[in-house]
């Protein structure tokens, strides 16, 4: 167990030998056994994630605290005039790494679910075109995403950032011969470019007020982090202001990468990748760095009520927003894709509400749930030819019966249904916002009834889906359509003669549940139904995530601002004593059961009934088809104007600069060709005679 | 040898240079032109021989065979050319060759 503590930078490293291996060895020689070093890599992260994870479990009376620096990284300045940050201080950054509980449940999923993931996209990838570019990026991303939650500073936290936004990029842009894969790629990446400019600008504000970086600075020097030093009251005027603003930028960067209103029009594009990509990083993992961001520095934002009273509107506008639009989604993806972008929104309420152990429970429990969903439905996108069109399937529980369960299990996590791991999680978020300390009681009371509406509407969504999809007569997509360009990338050219084939008429006898990809999901699965007990009936995760430093500040912050603070979201021991059932329960888990049952009567009993109230409601459904036209607004408020100002330029430049530019290079041209009319007319003897002239003039000029 | 002396044998390669000038600027013939400029080069050794004499050393007549030399290397190039252009155009007038600008 103390290996890991010992050489903590081989949970990074591993992965980008992986990488580095399976990118420059994958096309030439390891070919369609490329996803092994990714296997052992991130396998090996994952073991040494989990390894450090027990070790903190069990060690309960002294919580685990430790950073451990790989080398300087940068050093700059240490000027006295104090012109940048206080007199003196240079500014210094670690490539360094610090752990504690946060850290650890956060490795756990990235690395555990991403290893699942990786060895689900091997059956799913295989046979594809440039297999071992996929699974270079992989080890890439898992490289990045854990020096992001690693990281012991700003900087560590953002060099992750943008190294998971670059390999988003590349990985949505992974069938670059599609346009649509192409824009979604270049959509992602700029659209983020918004929020990491404010979160840069957040950085460089807290160097400038603080001195530093590093979240507890040097750990043989009490006090000299960021993160305590915001906790601290003795804070000048500057910091005070400074303080004013951070949370605001900061927010900026995860509105963007976490994908909140309105930045979060990158994400549902972003299902143009690969579906094992959609599953890690757009719905497991990077999506959620903005989550653990907040919490990770929650001693920068408690103290500021509007910052978190912003952080829980946006994040409930989002969640109720995105649910909406999913409710009339078609494609299998993207509903999952607005449901994540929903979820999200549920987390940043919890952070919000100054219950940010709420928020990182939920982040785990979606985790388990939403890779297993995104995950199945890759399952299904496999078996009928990339077809992901919900209203061209039915009653693939006799096709893909293992696959059934596992999405039902999923369905039930994401709809919040007892037991399953989403209802706990969920509702401990819905609680936090209907008790929270933060907001008077109307807003606490909007907070309450958006979730609570919200929490109907992915009942509602996710059980549309699923009943379509698997229950019913069965109906398969005729045509292969390339709909989603992955149906002629050769899939079909696996899984013959399997395990437990079993032929059925329309699909020949493919098995289209291979093992690769189903024990995967019934490691999720297993997840997805256990997850929930992480922090119910006993605050388990709440206590081991509260011995984290960070959490410990926030409440420090938190307590001293607010009077009547409820210390157990913020992983604090109460001496109050907390019921298992709250109110809040029985109504979720009814709301659930509504959303599940209206989903029943629409989409079961009488399919057409839907299409009937559609109908009767134009107005509505033209909206949500639209999805409230977000991106045509984008396009004609922001996208169009830019273009035309670029087009300004451009001509600009490209008649007036370049015009001037030519005009010089055009003159000695023309001189040129004036003077070969007079001389160069090809005569031998006139060349003799003008050379003579020549001649003469030198002798001329030289002698008299 | 006398300054008077030097100037006969200058004012004689002069004279061989102006001939092989004038005859290179009124003839169309190639050879003939041809000619004109090697009667120019004699002139110019022969100026370099006066000078070697009259300075009393060597460097004139060593220069000189040089130019020989190279004269001897270009006329056989030069003649192989005009050869060549006569082929072409059955006539060996400078002026056929107009088109040849740049």
């Amino acid at each position: 167990m103390d290996f890991a503590l010992q050489y903590p930078y081989l949970i990074p490293l591993l992965p980008l030998i992986g990488a580095i291996i399976a990118g420059f060895f994958g096309a030439r020689f390891l070919k369609g056994q490329s996803h092994w070093p990714i296997w052992l890599g991130v396998g090996a992260a994952a073991v040494l994630s989990l390894t450090l994870l027990v070790h903190a479990l069990g060690l309960h009376e002294e919580p685990l605290k430790f950073s451990y620096t790989w080398f300087q990284w940068i050093k700059l300045g240490g000027s006295a005039d104090g012109a940048l940050g206080q007199p003196g201080k240079s500014f210094l950054v670690n490539f360094g790494y610090y752990f504690d509980p946060l850290t650890s449940v956060m490795l756990a999923v990235v690395c555990g679910i991403g290893f699942f993931i990786t060895v689900f996209a091997a059956g799913y990838m295989k046979g594809e075109g440039g297999y071992y570019r996929f699974f270079a990026y992989l080890g890439l991303f898992i490289f990045m995403m854990t020096n992001l939650v690693m990281g012991e500073n700003l900087i560590m936290l953002y060099l992750g950032w943008e190294g998971v936004g670059l390999c988003s990029y590349l990985l949505i842009g992974y069938y670059y011969d599609k346009p649509a894969a192409r824009e979604a790629a270049k959509k992602a990446f700029l659209v983020n470019r918004i929020g990491d400019f404010g979160f840069a600008l957040g950085i460089m504000l807290c160097f400038s007020a603080f001195g530093t970086v590093s979240y507890f600075g040097d750990p043989a020097v009490a006090g000299d982090g960021l993160l305590e030093m915001a906790a601290a009251g003795n804070l000048t005027e500057y910091q005070t202001c400074a303080l004013t603003f951070i949370p605001f930028l900061l927010m900026v960067g995860a509105f963007g990468k976490s994908a909140q209103f309105p930045l979060y029009v990158w994400l549902p594009d972003a299902m143009e990748g690969p579906t094992p990509v959609s599953a890690l990083i757009h719905a497991a993992t990077m999506v959620t760095a903005g989550i653990y961001m907040i919490a990770r520095c929650g001693s920068l934002f408690v103290g500021n009520e509007a910052a978190m009273i912003t952080v829980a509107a946006v994040g409930a506008f989002t969640a109720i927003f995105a649910g909406f639009i999913a409710l009339r989604q078609f494609d299998l993806k993207k509903v999952f894709a607005y449901s994540t972008v929903s979820q999200l929104g549920f987390m940043f309420v919890g952070v919000g509400v100054l219950a940010p152990v709420a928020a990182v429970f939920h982040l785990v429990t979606h985790a388990f749930f939403k890779a297993l969903l995104f995950l199945s439905s890759g399952v299904v996108m496999h078996a009928m030819n990339g077809i992901l069109d919900l209203r061209q399937m039915s009653g693939l529980k006799e096709v893909l019966p293992k696959t059934r369960w596992l999405m039902l299990i999923g369905c039930l996590a994401l709809a919040g249904m007892v037991p399953f791991s989403g209802f706990f999680s969920k509702d401990e978020i819905i609680h936090a916002a209907e008790h929270g300390a933060l907001h008077g009681h109307i807003g606490r009371l909007i907070l309450t009834v958006v979730l609570l509406a919200t929490a109907f509407m992915t009942a509602y969504y996710t059980f549309r889906l699923y009943f379509r999809v698997f229950e019913g007569p069965l109906k398969v997509p005729e045509a292969p359509a390339d709909a989603h360009g992955h149906g002629g990338h050769g899939h079909d050219d696996h899984g013959h003669g399997g395990h437990d084939s079993h032929g059925h008429g329309d699909h020949g006898h493919h098995n289209h549940e291979p093992m690769i990809m189903i024990a995967p999901l019934a490691v999720l699965a297993v997840g997805a139904l256990l997850a929930g007990f992480l922090n119910w009936p006993v605050h388990g995760l709440g206590h081991f995530l509260g011995e984290s430093e960070s959490f410990k500040l926030a409440y420090k912050v938190a307590s001293a601002r607010f009077a009547e603070l409820d210390p157990v979201p913020m992983g604090q021991p109460s001496s109050e004593a907390h019921g298992l059932v709250n109110a809040v329960m029985v109504i979720s888990f009814v709301i659930a059961a509504l959303g599940i049952f209206t989903a029943y009567v629409f989409h079961l009993k009488d399919r057409a009934l839907a299409d009937r109230k559609a109908a009767g409601m134009p107005a509505v459904t033209s909206l949500l088809d639209g999805k409230f036209w977000v991106d045509e607004i984008f396009i004609a408020g922001i996208v169009e104007p830019l273009r035309m100002f670029g087009k300004v330029l451009w001509n600009i430049d490209k008649y007036l600069v370049d015009g001037i530019v030519a005009a010089v290079g055009w003159t000695p041209q023309l001189g040129g060709w004036v003077l070969k009319l007079g001389v160069q007319r090809g005569s031998l003897q006139g060349y003799a005679a003008a050379m003579l002239f020549g001649v003469v003039v030198i002798l001329v000029l030289v002698f008299m | 040898m006398t300054q008077l002396a030097l100037q006969q044998y200058l004012i004689v390669g002069a004279i061989m240079f102006a001939l092989g000038l004038i005859g290179f600027m009124t003839r169309r013939n190639l050879i003939v032109m041809f000619l004109s400029t090697e009667l120019m080069f004699q002139g110019v050794t022969v100026n370099l021989i006066a000078f070697g004499h009259y300075h009393n050393n060597l460097y004139g007549q060593a220069f000189t065979i040089f130019v020989l030399v190279v004269a001897a290397a270009e006329a056989s190039l030069a003649l192989g050319l005009v050869v060549l252009l006569f082929r072409t155009k059955n006539t060996l007038d400078a002026d056929a060759w107009r088109e040849l600008k740049g």
